[in-house]
Parts: C-alpha cells; structure tokens; sequence
C-alpha cells in the first residue's frame, strides 16, 4: 500500500526526481574521475535503467507511442479516414444497439429509489399469476411490516367523451404518486389525504402527453369536468412530462382505484377474489429489508389469509419478488397452469447483438487487411526502427498503439453516430419523453471496450505479421476476406430470409379471414355480470346483430384473433413440448372467421369433453394415426380444423385448440362479426347495437384487418433494419475486396507486364488477378451459409412465417454477394489490363 | 594478477541490496560512498557498479526502507545522502538472519557431500 503510494508520488513528481537521479550520477562520475577510474557506459541509459525501478517506464513509451501513431495517422489523411468511418459503422451498430437495450431494461424508471421497489407476482406449484386478487393486495398492505408501502395498479381502456378512440386508464392505489417521487407538472396528483377517503370525489390526473394531444396543452383543464365511460370527474392535475408511472409507455390518465367501481358500473375488482381482473402490485422495502427477507414474510401473510379464503388463495401460494424500478417489456397480465413460459425478449436481444456483432466482425477483418497492406508500404520504416534497436516486443507495441488510437476515434465516432441512430428512432416512434438517448456512463464503457475488442481483432495480428515481415505471407489476409465474406453473407441471408417471410406474410393467409371480421368485446366481466345475465346480452345482442343489413355470421370466442389476450399451455403430457393455445367458441367461430374443418365435424352444444384442434397439432401429437378419436387431456378429438395463428403470428410452430365455451367463460366472450362488405362502414352500426342492450356498456370494437396491419409492420420494421444492416455489411466487403485486388495489382505490375509481354490474353490476366479470391470468397460463402442456418433457427420462433432452409433467400443473398463482389473486385482489376508491358519491365 | 583486476563476477540483486542496507546502518552516506565503502570493506574484492548500484537504490527507496536527505559531500557540493529508516532496520535484521541460515547450510552441504 505504502510502497504504490510512493511509486505515485514518483510518477507526479518525475520531474524533480529524475533531475534529483542525474545529480546523483553526475556526483558519482566526478568522485570516480577524482579516485582515477574513468567510468564508461551511458550516462542517459543509466539512468533510465535506474528510473526503470519506479515502474513508470511504460507511461513514458506510451506517450512516445501516441505521438508516433498520431503522426502516422496525420500523414496518411485517406487511410485514416477511411478506417474511421469503417470502424464508426461497426461499433456505432454495436452502441446503438446496447444504447437501446441500456435505455429500456437497463436504466430503471424515473422514480424516486427504484432499488427498493419490488414487483410481486402469484406462483405456486401448480399455477401463476402476474396480478393479484385487490383483496389479497389490501391483506399485505394491512399485515406486511418490511414494506413501508404497497402500490396497486389496475390497467384499462375506457371510453372518454370527446375522444375519437378508447382511452389508456390506470386506476392506482392513492399513494402512487407520493411513493415514486414525482411533482406535478398542473395542479395536485392523487394523494392518501385526498382520495382514499371513502366520500373521495372522482378525480382524474392527466398524462402530460395526453394533456398535448387532447386537451392542446391548455393550462385551464384543471378543475374542469370530463366524462369517463359517461360518468363525471373533475381534472385534478396534469403529470410530469418524464412520468410513466411504472410502465414503459405513459398511460392517458389516472385515477384513485378506489373509484374503479364508479367509472365500470357493476364492476367487482375491488370484492371478487378471483384475481380476475385483478391489480398488479409492487411494495417498497423498509431499509436494511432484503426481497428474500420481504419474500419470506409475504408467504406467511398469504398463508394467513389463505385460512379464511382456501380456495380463492392457492395453497402453497407465495408472491414472487422481482426488481420493480425497471420497464417490463411486454407488461401484460397473464396466469395458468404450470409455470410461467421463458422469457421471450432475451432471444430477441441475443439476435440483435449477433446481428451487430457480424458488422464489427465485417469492419474489423476488413480493417486488418487495410494494416496489413499498410504494412507493406512501411517496409522500410520498420527495417530502419528494428535496425537501430528496436525489438519486436517494441514494434509490436507501437504498431498496436496505432490500432488502439484508431480505435478510440471509431468508438468516439461510433457513439455520435449511435446518439443520433436512436435520437432519430425515438423521434420517428414517439417514444416516451423520459427516455433520453444521451449516453450514460454504461455507453461510455461500452463503446471503450468495445473499441479496445475491436483493436484486438483488427490489430494484433496484422501487427505481428508485419513485425515478423511476414505480410507478404497471403494466408491471414485470404482469412481476412473469407471472414469478412462469411459475417456479410450472414447478414445478407438473414435479411433476405425476412424479406421473403414478410412477402409470404402478406400475400399468404394466416389460417382465418382477416379481411371482413369485426371484433366486439363489450367486456362484461368487467361490469360484474354473472353467467346468466351474460348469456341473456349476448343473445340479445346476436339477435340485434343479425337483424343488421351486411351481416353475415356471429359467434363467441374467448381470444379474438390479434386481440391482446391469449390462453397458452405447455402441457407436460404432450409427445413433444408444444405451445398449445387455447380458444373457446360457439360452433359458428369457424364459419365467421373462414376455417376450414378438415377431418370430422365442428364442435356442437353439449360438446363438454369433445375438442378440435388444428392440423399441425393432430399431426405432431399422433403423426401417422388417425387423429379423430384421440384422447388428450381427458378430452376427445372430434375434429381437425386448418391451422390458423390468430393469437402467434409470429410462430409457425403454434397449435390451436378448440373447446366449447362453458357457462363460465360467457362473461368474459368477445363477439366476432363477418360482414359482406367492407367492415368499416357497419362497425358503427355494431357499437351502436351493443351499447343500445345496456346503456352501461362500453363496448370495443375493433377491426380485426387493422391489428393484423399492425402486426406486419412490426415484421416489416424488422425486415427493414435488418436489411439496412446486410447493405452496410456488403458494403464494408465490397470495399475490402477493392482494396486487396487493387494491392495485388499494384504488388504484381511486373509479373503482369511479363505475360503481356509473353502474349496473354486481357481474359487470361484478369484471372490471374482474380483467381486469389475465388478460395476465400468460397470458404467465407459457405461459413455464411452455415451460421445463417443456425441464426435462422431461432429467427424462426420470433418472427412471422421465417423458415430456416428457404432455398430462394439463401440462393438470392449468395447471388447478389457474388455478384457485387465480382463487380466491385473488377474495378481495381482493369487497371491491370491498362499496364503497359515496356513500362511495367523498366521499372524497379 | 592483481585482486582489482581480477573479472568482476556478477553480484545478485538480493545480495546487493543486504550489502547497501549493511553499510548504511553505521550512518548515512551518499550513492559514491556506498559503492567505496563496500569496495573497502570487502578487500576490494567486491566493486560496486554504478549501472546496478542505482537501480538498486531506487528500488530500496521505494521500498522505503532508506530515505535520501540533503547533505554536503567532501568536495563541498550539495548531495544526497541515504539514510536507513526504522524499517530499512527490520529487513536487514531479517534478511541477515536468512542469509546466516542459508550460509550454514551450505557450509554443511559442502562439508559432508
């Protein structure tokens, strides 16, 4: 400890000590001169070999080096530059995308101590779920004493007068705004003394962007009235505009959940406790309280209630702990059997980092075949610094010290190309306000380590096959360009694999009608109807419909296609592992939505324990054996219907499962409607039926061609990056191949002035020229080939319809690779066509 | 051939440094000084060169077990002097008795093998 504290005070006061050093050797000298021995040797290099001992020495060649490379880099303006905006490519790629990902799972809310805030979600053995029963949040927030709060969060989508489209509410326990810290931007927000009085007067806040859009920013809302659901309530405040709540996007508003009840006549969130609809729940954890001591304690609390309410709190139930001050992607409520599936971003995530990857992987091999030709050109420099005593160690160094300045310029580059990557994306996709793309400390030490990794890769070996003047050796460079190929052609594939699934996608059916379907969720669950009265507005509401001019069919489901909701299982006693989801309909759900019924017949009243399922799925559980008559989890197959994804776009490996709606599931039914003509005209009509049967209703009717529009362009916008990022691929080889066949040329001017002197044809020195590429090109094609397959294996999951082999993408990236790669490598060729034979022999 | 003549064999680094710590614990003395007085010491069997003697000074100064102050040479110029400190003290005794150790036993190797 003492002694790095003395080398310290060596390092910052090297000046006077080093003076202080030569004092000593010079009195040494003369003492020596007096006593008649004249000393020899250097006095310069004694001295260093003495300073060696602080351990500094480094620092001092460090600096030497930078002032060298510096130098270097000035006197070769076109190199640099060229190298500066490969490498900006490769790591601005890499820095966006962790700029991303850093901005959305990373960097937590902005709240007040998001550390301590903890999601809590159901888990036993058997079943999960991510929201709880509001009873068994108010039994914690009662009896929990290592939380010093518990917060309640209930989403929904409501119908505010004035505004052309359902709103975004969230009904939150009162103390949401106090606990996360944030100050209104208008007015008051919600707050215990206020609104959790049982005589509390409706209010709503509003979200700042809300209040932009709907309200124009008008500084006068507060204290006016709006109408929620028909219902009045007077504006209290306006939000924060970096305020989201605990979502990633921000809510229209929100509003005490006390007066949930209120707003949805007839609901019974706040009483039943069946947890369906329930509220999602965080808790804030007293100090010194660890989530595994607050975990501990919650599983005693719930075993409490679980003796006045056995069946409704399950048994062996405890409330699962997870950071709560971080965005969730894809925040919805879910709960079955089983466990809860794996997390489906971090795939995603491990796509788009290789992807990135592959572009620093292009730029970087790219890179080092540059250095190495560079190294050539300095053949004489280098003999001259290893003539007059340079070691290898010490050119290696120096030769790397280029590489890491290079570096640090590209990443310096790279991370103002990311800044303004994401900036244009957060314009482009109105992000929410809070999200800041300017980097953070995590980007900076990103973006270094990623410069100093790519400094390695593009660095060190040219390096060292220059020191050991061995750059003439073609094996390194060839790997180089096969490197470059493979990482292009990768990326080319992939790009190409998901233009055509987007093509199929869009010209290929899914498996249902899309086109003249309207969904009508009037949501009657939600206004605490019972089974009974559910069924009694639904005929009504079937009989209203018919009546209705362009209306061809109804029927019932309980996951409409694309709707937001999904029932999946994964169940253990399936022959393979399978994502089974889950509907329940009226028999006329096949003929409303276009399914064709392959084998056996449709589903009938009193249909209990008979099941249709999809073809896929007959053909993976019982492949060779006739489907019709299978047991599957106590129910019997009565038919096969087409496969048809109305829920998973996205996985060509879904199956579907078709049960009869109970009585039990009639509340929560969401009507389906074919039209014979266009559906927009008659959706008006449709709401107008449905809200006509009880004025309380607000039903949501939605077009199914319009999500099913939304879900491509999520493909399409993948599609597009992906693309983007192959032609920048191409291009970063393209210009890999123009520098080495130009190299070549100009290392083989004599050899081609010979054969032309000798008669060769222009054909014939062009593929002499040529010739060298065509082993790496081929070895790269097919390394690309392969990483392609596999990348595309976990593609296929994530996206619409990718399938892993199709034979067009993989036949169509090879040829427009090869194809511009021979273009581009003929450019720098022809120059060996003009060399001129008596020239080309007199010189040297 | 004259002792002082004879080819000076290389000293190791270690035992150069038990030698510097050695001569100093009689009193301060400046680098010049150092290498004399061990040169004298030693019959002028052992010369001191100032291409080791120095590294090793920086290196024993870092350690700190001496510390360097100002004093006036006997040509009347101003010079550092080393001076041992208190741990300078400790690790002379220690490296002392290790090499009594070591020397004992090889004496006895010697003898018996």
């Amino acid at each position: 400890m003492c002694e790095l504290f003395r080398r310290l005070r060596y390092l910052l006061n090297r000046g006077r000590f080093d003076q202080e050093l030569a004092d000593d050797l010079e009195f040494h000298r003369e003492m020596a001169a007096r006593a008649g021995s004249a000393l020899l040797g250097d006095a310069v290099r004694l001295r260093e070999d003495a300073r060696a001992a602080w351990g500094w020495t480094w620092i001092d060649r460090l600096g030497q080096d930078l002032r060298y490379a510096a130098r270097m880099l000035w006197r070769s303006p076109g190199f640099t530059l060229t190298a500066i905006v490969m490498l900006a490519i490769g790591i601005g790629a890499n820095v966006a995308a962790f700029g991303f990902l850093n901005l959305i799972v990373l960097r937590p809310l902005p709240v007040r101590d998001p550390d301590t805030l903890l999601r809590f979600e159901r888990r036993a053995p058997e079943q999960y779920a991510t929201d709880l029963p509001y009873a068994e949040m108010a039994f914690v927030r009662t009896h929990s004493t290592t939380l010093s709060a518990v917060l309640a969060d209930h989403g929904t989508r409501l119908t505010l007068t004035g505004a052309d489209k359902p709103i975004s509410v969230h009904f939150v326990t009162a103390n949401f705004f106090q606990e996360l810290g944030t100050q209104p931007r208008l007015g008051r927000a919600l707050d215990p003394l206020h609104d959790d009085t049982a005589d509390a007067e409706p209010v709503v806040v509003l979200s700042h962007g809300f209040w932009l859009r709907q309200f124009g920013a008008n500084p006068g809302v507060v204290g006016t009235t709006v109408y929620l659901n028909g219902k009045p309530a007077t504006v209290a405040g306006v939000a924060a505009a970096d305020f989201s709540g605990l979502s990633l996007s921000s809510p229209d508003l929100w509003t005490p959940l006390g007066a949930q009840p209120y707003f949805v006549e007839g609901s019974q969130l706040l009483t039943s406790l069946s947890g369906d609809p329930g509220v999602k729940m965080w808790g804030r954890l007293r100090s010194g309280v660890t989530p595994a001591i607050a975990e501990e304690e919650l599983r005693s609390v719930v075993a409490a209630m679980r003796t006045q309410h056995p069946t409704d709190i399950w048994e062996h139930e405890m409330l699962e702990s997870s950071p709560g001050g971080y965005a969730k992607i894809g925040g919805g409520s879910s709960r079955g059997l089983g466990t809860p599936g794996p997390d489906e971003t971090l795939p995603v995530i491990g796509i788009i980092g290789a992807l990135v990857l592959l572009i620093l992987a292009v730029a970087c091999a790219n890179l080092g075949g540059l250095l190495l030709a560079r190294g050539v050109a300095r053949e004489r420099e280098l003999t001259i610094r290893a003539a007059v005593g340079a070691g290898r160690a010490r050119l290696l160094r120096q030769l790397f010290t280029e590489s890491l300045l290079l570096a640090f310029l590209g990443s310096a580059a790279g991370m103002v190309l990311a800044f303004l990557l994401l900036r244009t994306v957060m314009l482009a996709t109105d992000a929410p306000p809070w999200l800041d793309p300017t980097p953070d400390w995590r980007v900076f030490a990103f973006a270094l380590g990623i410069g100093v990794t790519a400094a390695m890769l593009f660095g060190l070996a040219p390096a060292w096959q220059v020191v050991r003047q061995r750059h003439r050796a073609s094996l390194l460079r060839q790997s180089l360009i096969g490197a470059q190929v493979a990482a292009s052609c990768v990326l080319l594939i992939v790009a190409g694999l998901l233009v055509r699934a987007l093509d199929r996608a869009t010209s290929a059916a899914p498996g249902f009608d899309h086109e003249h379907v309207i969904a009508v969720d009037p949501g009657l669950a939600e206004h605490g109807y019972a089974a009974g009265s559910a069924q009694t507005y639904l005929d009504a509401l079937h009989a209203r419909l018919g009546a209705l001019p362009g209306i061809e069919s109804v029927a019932l489901t309980s996951t409409p296609p694309l709707g937001g909701r999904r029932s999946v299982s994964r169940p253990k006693s399936a022959r393979r592992p399978v994502d089974i989801y889950i509907n329940r309909v009226t028999p006329a759900f096949f003929s409303t939505l276009k399914i064709p019924i392959l084998l056996g017949r449709n589903l009938q009243p009193g249909d209990s324990h008979g099941i249709v399922v999809s073809e896929s799925f007959a053909l993976g559980q019982w492949p060779g054996e006739d489907p019709l008559g299978q047991l599957f989890e106590g129910n019997t197959v009565v038919g096969i219907a087409g496969n048809a994804r109305w829920v998973a776009l996205q996985d060509p490996d879904a199956v579907e499962m078709y049960h009869l709606a109970s009585a039990d599931d009639v509340p929560s039914l969401v009507a389906m409607v074919r039209t014979s003509g266009s559906p927009e005209s008659l959706a008006p009509l449709v709401a107008a039926a449905a809200k006509a049967i009880d004025p309380k209703i607000f039903p949501d009717v939605r077009l199914v061609k319009t999500s099913y529009a939304g879900k491509l362009r999520e493909t399409e916008i993948t599609a597009l990056s992906v693309t983007i990022l192959g032609m920048c691929a191409l291009l970063l080889a393209c210009l890999g191949i123009v520098g080495l066949v130009a190299y070549s040329v100009s290392q083989r001017t004599k050899e081609i002035g010979i054969r032309m002197a000798l008669g060769a044809s222009g054909s014939h020195v062009l593929s002499v020229v040529l010739r060298q590429l065509s082993r790496p090109v081929l070895v790269g094609l097919l390394l690309g080939i392969a990483g392609a397959a596999a990348l595309s294996q976990v593609l296929r999951r994530e996206l619409y319809g990718v399938s892993n082999l199709d034979p067009l993408a993989y036949a169509a990236a090879i040829g427009v690779f090869i194809l511009t790669a021979t273009l581009t490598a003929l450019v720098p060729a022809r120059r060996a066509l003009r060399v001129d034979p008596l020239k080309a022999l007199r010189y040297e | 051939m004259p002792i002082a003549n004879m080819p000076k064999t290389e000293m190791p680094s270690g035992a150069l440094v038990l030698l510097i710590l050695r001569v100093l614990h009689s009193g301060p003395l400046h680098g010049y000084a150092i290498a004399q007085r061990i040169h004298v010491l030693s019959s002028e069997v052992l010369r001191v060169e100032e291409g080791s003697l120095y590294p090793a000074l920086q290196r024993i100064l870092l350690k700190g077990w001496v510390k360097s102050e100002w004093g006036t040479s006997e040509t009347n110029r101003k010079v550092r002097f080393y001076r041992l400190t208190p741990a300078g003290r400790k690790q002379l005794d220690a490296e002392l008795s290790d090499y009594d150790r070591v020397n004992e036993a090889i004496k006895s190797v010697l003898k018996t093998a």
